[in-house]
């Protein structure tokens, strides 16, 4: 009874062992997805088609690394779009498409995302101020801050290419496996290490399940909290480096789709809304899920409305199927 | 003298009966076919440990809860209570432990939910709605509380009573009542328990839960004990070390120990005029080995006084001094820092982390000292969390185990036990008997002395006077946020303590 339960895999029971079913749950929707993609267009499960398709996916999922920070303590960013938009141009113009000048703009473009993020992270642990509010402002902001400081893409540094350093980097690839999926990889293992294994995942959690509990037992919920906003930021800056890398070259709106696919990709892998429970490895296996359905789609050559449609049922049917999952327990 | 296992019958019919009832939560079963029943006009107490089912037999029989097997009948006929609404359509409705206001709203329409009164074109007449609030409180006998206000900005007290009359006005044929004088003052016991004898007068049955022996033999007509889950019999006339034996299954002798020798030692703890919202120049001196009582009504500043000193309430004015040396604690990490430890009164939204395992709640406040470069060791943080489980025997299926599985009186010990961990050697304890069993008290009361033999300070507040009497070595108690009266042991008793306690101050009902 009480003395010999093994302990070993501490990671809070809540924290994993319900995400590690629901994660389950979505790795196997997304071979389904693979397999019925296969059947409507043969060709579609190839490994370079496959491959093709994870690497759209680490862009959401690298956006969803931190709005999974973020949810885990129910907030949200809704400055996403912005703040990706706003580093893939600084990093242009930054950089020049100059080698010599990419480290600096690197830094550069990664140091706004997480100072934005951290104003957002201020002014909800310190002023108290809703996420919502919060970060929709921001979002407005950058996108004023961007669209003035560039003249609307006209400003003479605006049209040049990522430095060729990243685009390389971008498209290259290490044993065959793409440099980009190298890195989100990378990620998915720094993110799930600092959830499960950290006092700083575990404060995230305990801030996620009970904020006034959490200060009451010492926890720092404010630092915490502004820490989370700084990370959301910051990957939001990292995915708009890979984004212009990929692409070339920066455009405007190019972040807009990262809000809505951010969140669902968060919601798909079982992360619960209102904080306390999820994984990013399950955000992850949703990221690839939602890419890989969206690709499928445009391989049944389903227009743009139906995809929505589709799109929004599917989280619909997840979020019921989760629900009844949470009251048997 | 015994009446047996409740089976019913006899010239009455039961109003209410349960019938061999169980019902399991994750791996506990917290009803194991227990059958229970009791007769109009009648006040029927249910006691028995945390975790011997009471609850979960009230939530069944209040249409909260359904159980796996057996069932419910009211008047000799099976019923199907299904939902809280199908229980108040047969006349049964219930005071839940926790409170289940809304508390954005105002007491009148708290009050009137779903039959407000309507004025042109069918719209709510907010004017009448109030008078007719007004009157309702008035006719119980409740003043100062104003039907306008809102529900937040009552005390805890208050809000109990708001959630008594809410269920009173509909007039229950059935009343169940989980725990409903917790929260309660003595005026409030009173005044509540004129309200049950009315009720029984008028051949309703009333059924309710407790802690408090003297309320429970100042009230009930008979009283059904309970033990994991099943009835151990009901009784008209028990007393009370019987009842203690047989809700425990062992004899607890003196529930309280002994207090340990006080010798002149150094001060851990002061408190220098401290001003803040709710505590007006508040001077106290806590030493070493001390266990230094707290008392008096409820909300007189006995919260923002602990919750200052914990640096989670603000302060304006004082100086608060640890080990003799003036500190700042503007935030309860400073205060850990410095040795102090707080148990906040509800263990369910300040204490603990419900949903998380039982060795999260336990580590919560020493994670620095169980990691290195901010990464938990695993082993560490399992030793410690195992060491604490044994060393005060709390009940729990495992360290994984989401902590709400546990009963009240284990949670509270998981709380304090997170204290003992961070190796605290100031301990507040804010009511931290409130709603635990017999037997856990016992064990709270020898923790608190032990960690008062060990040289650590105690600052305790409790709600009941004899507790206070039995254990401090001093009692102050306040009022309107200011320490009245000083009373020093030998001799206290729970009487100077109420009587210092109500001198002048005003009472929410009467």
């Amino acid at each position: 009874m009480t003395g010999k339960t093994p302990f070993a895999q501490f990671p809070d029971r809540i924290g994993l062992t319900r995400s590690v079913r629901r994660i389950v749950y979505v790795y196997l929707a997304a071979i389904v997805v693979f397999a019925v993609g296969q059947v409507v267009h043969p060709g579609f499960a190839r490994l370079d088609s496959i491959a093709a398709i994870l690497t759209v996916a680490s862009f959401v999922g690298l956006v969803a690394a931190g709005q999974t920070f973020v949810v885990l303590i129910g907030g949200i960013d809704l400055s996403v779009p912005w703040v990706l938009n706003a580093a893939a141009i600084l990093l242009v113009t930054s950089s020049l498409g100059q080698d010599g000048r990419a480290v600096y703009a690197l830094l550069l473009t990664l140091g706004m995302g997480a100072a934005a993020g951290l104003v957002n992270g201020v002014i909800i642990a310190y002023l108290g101020v809703p996420a919502v509010v919060v970060t929709l402002a921001m979002n407005g902001i950058m996108e004023g801050l961007t669209l003035g400081l560039s003249g609307g893409m006209t400003c003479d540094s605006c049209a040049s290419y990522a430095p060729p350093f990243v685009q390389d980097a971008v498209h290259g690839n290490l044993f065959g496996i793409p440099t980009a999926l190298i890195l989100w990889v990378v990620v998915i293992a720094g993110v799930s290490f600092v959830l499960s294994f950290t006092t700083f995942g575990r404060k995230t959690y305990a801030i996620g399940n009970n904020a006034k509990a959490s200060y009451l037992a010492g926890v720092n919920v404010r630092l915490v909290t502004m820490l989370l906003y700084a990370l959301s930021g910051f990957f939001a800056a990292l995915a708009g480096i890979l984004l212009v890398g990929f692409g070339g070259q920066a455009s405007l709106g190019m972040g807009d789709p990262y809000l809505f696919q951010s969140i669902a990709a968060v919601v798909i892998g079982g992360v619960y809304v209102l904080g306390g429970r999820g994984h990013y490895l399950g955000t992850a296996a949703g990221a690839v899920t939602l890419v890989a359905l969206v690709s499928v789609l445009m391989a049944m050559n389903m227009p743009d409305y139906g995809r929505n449609i589709i799109y929004g049922i599917v989280i619909l049917i997840l979020l019921l199927l989760y629900g009844r999952e949470e009251k048997q327990e | 003298m015994s009446e047996g296992p409740a089976t019913a019958s006899g010239p009455t019919a039961p109003a209410i009966e349960g019938i061999k009832l169980s019902r399991a939560f994750g791996g506990v079963q917290a009803l194991a076919g227990a059958s229970f029943s009791a007769r109009r006009g009648e006040v029927h107490a249910l006691v028995g440990e945390n975790g011997a089912g009471k609850s979960t037999l009230i939530k069944i029989l209040g249409g909260r809860l359904r159980a796996d097997a057996g069932e419910v009948r009211l008047a000799g006929g099976t019923v199907e209570l299904d939902s809280p609404d199908a229980a108040h359509r047969h006349g049964v409705w219930t005071v839940f432990q926790e409170l289940t206001l809304l508390p954005w709203m105002t007491v009148a329409e708290n009050l009137l939910i779903r039959r407000e009164p309507r004025g042109a074109f069918r719209l709510i007449d907010r004017a009448r709605m109030a008078k007719e609030a007004d009157a309702v409180l008035a006719g119980l006998g409740i003043h100062n509380i104003d039907p306008r206000g809102l529900v937040e900005d009552l005390s805890l007290a208050q809000q109990q009573i708001v959630e008594i009359v809410r269920v009173i006005v509909q007039d229950p044929d059935i009343l169940l009542l989980d725990e409903p004088t917790s929260s309660l003052g003595e005026n409030e016991v009173e005044w509540l328990f004129g309200l049950i004898r009315d009720l029984s007068s008028r051949n309703k049955c009333i059924i309710f839960t407790s802690h408090r022996w003297k309320e429970i033999t100042d009230v009930a007509d008979r009283i059904t004990i309970f033990r994991n889950g099943g009835e151990l019999g009901t009784f008209t006339e028990i007393d009370e070390n019987r009842a203690v034996t047989l809700m425990t299954g062992q004899q607890v002798d003196a529930l309280y120990p002994e207090r340990p020798a006080l010798e002149a030692a150094r001060p851990l703890l002061e408190a220098r005029a401290l001003n803040g919202p709710g505590v007006s120049g508040v001077s106290l001196t806590l030493r070493r080995g001390e266990i230094l009582g707290v008392g008096g009504l409820a909300g007189h500043g006995h919260r923002e006084l602990f919750f200052s000193l914990f640096g989670a309430a603000p302060t304006t004015g004082g100086e608060i001094l640890v080990n003799e040396s003036k500190v700042r604690i503007s935030n309860p990490h400073d205060a850990i820092g410095l040795g102090i430890a707080l148990v906040p009164e509800d263990r369910k939204t300040e204490g603990l982390i419900l949903p998380m395992s039982v060795g999260t709640n336990l580590t919560l406040a020493i994670l620095p000292q169980l990691s290195a470069l901010g990464v938990i060791r695993g082993g560490h943080e399992g030793r410690a969390a195992l060491n604490m489980v044994g060393k005060l025997k709390i009940r729990t299926p495992g360290l994984r185990n989401p902590v709400h599985q546990l009963s009240g009186g284990n949670q509270q010990k998981v709380l304090l036990a997170r204290w003992l961990l961070a190796d605290s050697h100031i301990v507040l304890l804010y009511d931290v008997t409130r709603g635990v069993d017999v037997a856990t008290k016992h064990e709270i009361y020898e923790l608190m002395t032990s960690l008062a033999r060990e040289g650590r300070a105690v600052l305790f507040y409790s709600s009941d006077a004899e507790e206070l009497a039995h254990l401090s070595h001093r009692v102050l108690v306040m009022r309107e946020g200011r320490i009245a009266a000083e009373l020093a042991a030998p001799g206290i008793t729970a009487e100077d303590i109420v009587s210092a306690a109500v001198r002048e101050a005003t009472s929410i009902v009467g």
